[in-house]
């Protein structure tokens, strides 16, 4: 986008500040050249409009040789190419125009005395053109200082809204309460248990809490976590939960963005044991694929009970936190068949975008 | 049916946590007059442990699989004095609505518990207002239309889905519903569990009947100016003229 073309209120602004420059035209012609003042009006004039807009083209060759990318001395020689033609195109086009004058009888001679002004309109395309193109190099400095900030307050925002999504995921209140009212029960007839119960459940959120500032933790800490969510849920469903490992010890590794796996066993535990008389199975399995890591979460599911009122809500989460880190790369599938419900996670195994 | 001192307070605890029916337990052992009569692992076993053992006081967690505790509460139809016990606190004013003795947060000290009992002690001593299946029913979140009508027959509970639910016919102070070729009786009044079903789905077509509109097959003109329906199954079901205009008006 051209800083000044784009903007109505800024060409308006550009164009009236050529009226000066094309009075200072005027003035280097009557006075170097010796036209008369009426005769440098007439042709400094329409010339300075002229190369108005032609200047507005100092925009291409700025771009080209953006500050940012290019070695000083790749810009001076750019630019100074980029003056000379322009001031040259420029001289043609006053030359065509004194001679187009010369048809109104007041200005006849114009055309022969152009020569004496050529030292003038070539000097003053090569400054005027200089000066467009620093304002072309400035406008498009604020341009760039005004989308890196924007860029970074939306990476704020968007920082911000993960953490608190962490956090809201990390102090689940009914897990809590569940499990503190788990250990209370225990106390009575089983003190040791109570006590592993209460350190497992502190670790646990300690765990948490602390991965959850961490832009990314290795695949077998995401893990652990998961194990130790699930060694306290095992308490309060007792038979009715059963789980199944299969971690592949080649992607113990692999760094993915902290409680990935987390809201997956949730769901899991909820929907599949919690809401089921009988319970059953969760397995989780995490093997590489090729270039790629693949992660399964598997429970039971009724398939006669109505679908969870808010199907995506965690997920939707770990998907936009999949694209944001890995982006087009990473694939979330959801499905359901024959009693079991099914979510696989795929994601490159090295590095992440941007890490 | 007063409980004193002499006739120990039957109780029965319903939660799917074996830990925290565990828990209930060993508070229960604590209180002089009380005897536990069932522990239920889920809202089935509580239905059929309140038909057969007929206990006064129920311990009821909310959130169970399949039944939860609200929908018990709606199928016991007997004056049984209920206190919720949860982690959830969301539920207390429907609680309140369906007048519930009490409404226990977990995790909570035993004499909490103590003292929601003597409330229900003192509740059941008294004549006092049952909390029928009509409040129950009616004290439901408002804007979701329900999946499923859940009946019981005795001790055995039917959960039948909304789309395998044909009709829904008026008899004197409860209602029939029939599905698969079977009828099954629920206490409710017809208006309140049409007010429960989705419009664009079930019509009142009648001062006593509630249609499935999927198992419309077509509409005759009976008399002169009175209609009559003719269902999928053959059955023939008149329609009032207010009922007709309803269907006109969704179909």
């Amino acid at each position: 986008m051209h800083p000044i073309l784009a903007y109505r209120g800024r060409l308006g602004a550009y164009l009236v500040a050529w009226v000066p420059l094309a009075a200072w035209l005027a003035t280097a012609l009557h006075q170097s050249a010796g036209y008369e003042w009426l005769e440098a009006s007439v042709l400094a004039l329409p010339l300075a409009v002229l190369y108005a807009f032609i200047c507005l083209a100092a925009w291409y060759p700025c771009r080209a040789a953006s500050p940012r990318l290019v070695p000083l001395a790749r810009i001076v020689a750019t630019q100074a190419v980029a003056a000379g033609l322009s001031a040259m195109l420029w001289l043609f086009l006053a030359d065509t125009w004194a001679v187009f004058l010369e048809q109104v009888p007041r200005f006849a001679t114009m055309g022969a005395r152009f020569p004496t002004a050529v030292p003038v309109l070539l000097a003053g395309g090569v400054i005027l053109y200089a000066l467009a193109a620093a304002i072309h190099y400035l406008l498009m400095a604020l341009e760039e200082t005004r989308r890196a900030q924007t860029q970074a307050l939306e990476l704020e925002v968007l920082a911000r809204e993960a953490e608190l999504r962490a956090l809201r995921a990390q102090i689940d209140p009914h897990f809590l309460f569940n499990s503190l009212n788990s250990i209370s029960a225990l106390i009575g007839g089983e003190p040791r248990a109570a006590r592993e119960m209460c350190i497992k459940l502190a670790d646990f959120l300690r765990e948490s809490l602390r991965v959850g500032t961490a832009p990314s933790i290795p695949l077998a800490q995401e893990v652990a976590l998961a194990e130790r969510y699930l060694a306290i849920e095992q308490a309060r469903f007792g038979a009715r939960l059963r789980t199944e490992w299969a971690i592949a010890p080649d992607v113990q590794a692999c760094p993915v963005p902290p409680l990935l796996l987390q809201p997956l066993v949730e769901n899991a535990v909820l929907h599949g044991i919690a809401a089921s008389v009988g319970g059953g199975c969760v397995r989780v399995a995490a093997r590489r694929s090729g270039e790629m890591v693949r992660i399964e979460v598997e429970n039971p599911a009724d398939a006669d009970a109505p679908p969870p009122s808010e199907p995506g809500l965690g997920l939707a989460n770990v998907r936009s936190r999949l694209a944001a880190t890995f982006g087009p790369a990473a694939a979330l599938e959801v499905r359901q068949s024959a009693g079991v419900f099914h979510v696989a996670l795929a994601f490159p195994a090295a590095t992440g975008r941007g890490n | 049916m007063a409980s004193g001192a002499s006739n120990p307070l039957r109780v029965a605890i319903v939660d799917d946590e074996a830990l925290a029916r565990a828990l209930l337990r060993e508070y229960l052992a604590a209180l002089p007059d009380v005897e536990v009569v069932a522990e239920c692992a889920n809202g089935f076993e509580a239905v059929r442990a309140v038909a057969e053992l007929t206990p006064e006081l129920l311990l009821l967690d909310i959130q169970m699989p399949k039944l939860d505790g609200f929908e018990v509460l709606e199928l016991i139809e007997r004056d049984v004095a209920v206190i919720f016990v949860t982690a959830y606190d969301e539920h207390a004013i429907r609680a309140f609505e369906v007048h519930a003795v009490d409404y226990l947060l977990k995790p909570f000290p035993p004499e909490r518990l103590a003292q929601a009992l003597e409330r229900a002690r003192a509740r059941l001593g008294q004549p006092h207002q049952a909390a029928t299946a009509e409040l129950v029913a009616a004290a439901r979140p408002p804007g979701v239309p329900l999946a499923r009508v859940l009946v019981r027959e005795g001790s055995k509970v039917h959960v039948i889905p909304v789309e395998k639910l044909d009709l829904v016919e008026a008899r004197d102070d409860y209602v029939c519903l029939r599905s698969g070729g079977r009828e099954y009786r629920k206490q409710q009044t017809l208006a309140s569990l049409a007010a429960r079903l989705d419009p664009a789905r079930f019509v009142r077509v009648h001062r006593s009947f509630v249609v499935n509109v999927e198992r419309l097959g077509r509409i005759e003109l009976y008399a002169k100016d009175s209609r009559i329906a003719i269902l999928t199954d053959g059955s023939r079901i008149p329609l009032s003229r207010a009922g007709y205009a309803r269907l006109r008006e969704l179909l």
